[in-house]
């Protein structure tokens, strides 16, 4: 008996009786409907936090920051300058690692535009890397660049927000060439940063819809930083608001506020950590009093959150299609046990034990098959009725190879669930099986 | 070499440890082309003996040979191959598949003897013409009366071409007029050289034969030409 006549007389059968068929299904259909909602949200999630660390600089990006100094270094702290431009200078001669530096100074300062508006608001004092490691882009005018650095220009470069604040409704390309005012010093603006945003922010804000958080107070925005961001020329910030002078004799004396690099080739990332660390014990007297922030633990953090929430996921649909698959294996037994006159005169032309066992088989790997393409319609719903109960941060993605992993794990399941009942039907006797009534 | 030869062959059943000896040292050998009646009241062991000789069992004791074939110890996979191969059955209640229509009942033993889809319909349709119903492919037995009920399943031994048509009461569920033309083409069957062997307690039945055996406890009473 070939296949595709154990599968019509399956169907047929199946057919026959829709309603049980149908009975016996919905384990599955909640099993696979399940086990491709799992997947899409987790997908979903690790595609949306993989985003966004892309944009806030990815694995790339190491900070280094400062640390408390160990107990038997403590005598020595005062060896230590702290993170200072000596820093840069080296990393920039001994790291060839290294691709990009960005130093940064702060300035909580009060922002306003000559027409009167103000905000308080961080400025930073950057070098033209800080475009670069922060993945900047613009949507009008020019990056910093290192002969704003050189000249110590009064130029800026300004987020979304801060130009939305200042300028509400003037387009970007004509805030170009604006004065703002930054502790009432004039600076003119000559960048002006797209604002940044979720993907799934910018879908509601393109229909017009409210933002999915408005009003949520409190609610971390991971953009908020750069949309807020003032960036002017370093060598400015420190001339006009720290130092009269820039003491290219005693790069140590200029402490940094923030201080990021990043790595150019990541497949050699361990190796250009090392540089860094070799540089940077050298500018430090030895001293441990910096550390380098790495991406890694958040990506591994994140990663094994995701793995959770799926493998939980995964185990109910497991139970699921467990359950499913009890279901199918229930019903295929009373099919054959309504059957056995068929099966009888089915042996008594001429089928073998093994016909029948792949008939049935075939039977309950049709219905749970059925059950899964059931499923994947379910799943489309159950996700709709998700987002709609409780809304995502990230969309779920729904996956084609989320989609045929599920469905075979189903007709595994009925794979499973039909070798009882096929291995009792091919062990009938034909002529007590001819006899049944 | 004769079509069917058992040699000694007993079929004991065990119920609890009572032993029930339903055929006692059966020597019996049927040749090509003849007409058999196997006759004897209920618990004579006949049936058991059909199921024997229709390949659906194995003896406990004694040897087999069926179409060439010794299966006095054969497995069930090599009984159903034989079954599909020689054998055809006729039997009293049909057991047609309610399912199936006309053309898919008669074909089943094709399907599994592997015969392709195409050739499997062609054979089948023929065979349905053959036994007077080609105006009935696509029925299902439950639009079909009780004789042509009966065809159907006689085109069903057919298809396949077997040396030996069994019949176990085949006009046992008809009235008199349907089952004279069912033995009308068992008739008609022999005459074309099929091995024919009919099960029966009717004696009048058993006379339409060339040669009637007699069972009795288990054994052959006696066998003679009516």
């Amino acid at each position: 008996m070939n296949f595709l006549m154990a599968l019509e007389i399956g169907l047929r059968e199946i057919a026959a009786h829709k309603f049980r068929s149908g009975l016996s299904m919905l384990g599955i259909v909640l099993g696979v409907g399940s086990l491709i909602a799992t997947l899409a949200l987790t997908d979903g999630i690790e595609k949306g936090t993989r985003a966004f660390m892309e944009q806030i600089g990815g694995l790339e990006s190491v900070r280094v920051l400062n640390k408390d100094i160990s107990n038997q270094n403590f005598e020595f702290w005062n060896l230590s300058p702290g993170r200072t431009l000596l820093d840069v200078e080296a990393l920039r001669a001994q790291a060839p690692l290294i691709s990009h530096i960005s130093p940064e100074l702060y300035l909580p300062a009060v922002v306003g535009s000559e027409e009167g508006k103000s905000e308080r608001r961080q400025v930073r004092g950057v070098f033209p890397d800080s475009f670069v490691v922060n993945k900047h882009t613009l949507t009008a005018g020019r990056f910093l660049t290192d002969l704003d650095i050189e000249r110590a220009t009064r130029t800026a470069v300004v987020g979304f927000t801060i130009a939305d604040e200042l300028w509400p409704d003037v387009k970007p390309s004509e805030i170009l060439g604006k004065v703002v005012l930054i502790n009432d010093s004039p600076f003119e603006i000559v960048g002006v940063l797209p604002r940044y945003e979720r993907d799934i922010d910018a879908r509601a804000r393109a229909d017009k819809r409210p933002p999915r958080y408005a009003g949520r107070q409190g609610r971390w925005d991971p953009f908020r930083e750069k949309n807020e961001s003032v960036n002017i020329p370093f060598s400015t910030m420190f001339f006009e608001f720290r130092s009269g002078a820039f003491p290219m004799n005693s790069l140590e004396t200029v402490r940094l506020d923030n201080f990021t690099i990043r790595i150019g080739d990541l497949t050699r990332f361990r190796e250009a950590m090392e540089q860094a660390r070799a540089a940077l014990d050298v500018t430090h007297k030895g001293v441990d009093d910096y550390d380098l922030e790495t991406r890694e633990e958040w990506f591994d953090r994140m990663e094994s959150s995701v793995r959770a929430t799926r493998l939980s996921g995964g185990i109910i649909a497991a139970i699921s299609l467990f359950v499913g698959s009890i279901g199918i294996m229930n019903i295929m037994l009373a099919s054959i046990t309504e059957r056995v006159r068929e099966i009888g005169i089915r042996m008594a032309v001429g089928a073998r034990g093994r016909d029948i066992f792949v008939q049935i088989l075939i039977e309950s790997m049709s219905i749970s098959f059925l059950g899964g393409l059931i499923g994947i319609a379910a799943s489309f719903g159950l996700l709709e009725v998700l987002s709609a109960v409780a809304p995502m941060d990230n969309p779920p993605v729904t996956t084609l190879g989320a989609i045929i992993f599920s469905v075979f794990f189903a007709v595994l399941a009925g794979f499973f669930s039909g070798i009882y009942p096929a291995l009792r039907a091919s062990r009938l006797n034909p002529i007590s099986a001819l006899r049944y009534e | 070499m004769p079509l069917v030869e058992l040699l000694g062959v007993s079929k004991v059943y065990r119920i609890g440890d009572q032993e029930i000896r339903a055929l006692d040292h059966i020597d019996l050998t049927i040749e090509e082309g003849e007409f058999v009646s196997i006759i004897g009241p209920s618990g004579s062991g006949k049936s058991t003996l059909m199921h024997l000789l229709g390949c659906l069992d194995t003896p406990s004791a004694g040897r087999m040979v069926i179409c060439g074939n010794d299966l006095s110890r054969a497995s069930a996979d090599s009984l159903a191959a034989v079954r599909n191969r020689e054998i055809g059955f006729v039997f009293q209640s049909f057991n047609l598949l309610a399912k199936l229509d006309v053309v898919n009942n008669i074909e089943l033993p094709l399907v599994y003897a592997g015969v392709p889809t195409h050739q499997r319909r062609l054979r089948a349709e023929a065979t349905a013409r053959a036994v007077g119903l080609g105006d009935r492919l696509a029925n299902r037995p439950i639009q079909l009366s009780g004789g042509q009920c009966q065809r159907v399943a006689i085109g069903r031994a057919l298809v396949n071409n077997p040396r030996i048509v069994f019949g176990d009461e085949p006009t046992g569920n008809l009235d008199s007029a349907t089952g004279e033309m069912i033995l009308e083409i068992f008739r008609d069957l022999n005459a074309a050289g099929k091995t024919i062997v009919l099960v029966t307690h009717d004696p009048d039945i058993a006379a339409r034969s060339r040669r009637v055996i007699e069972i009795r406890d288990g054994r052959v009473l006696r066998e003679y030409a009516p």
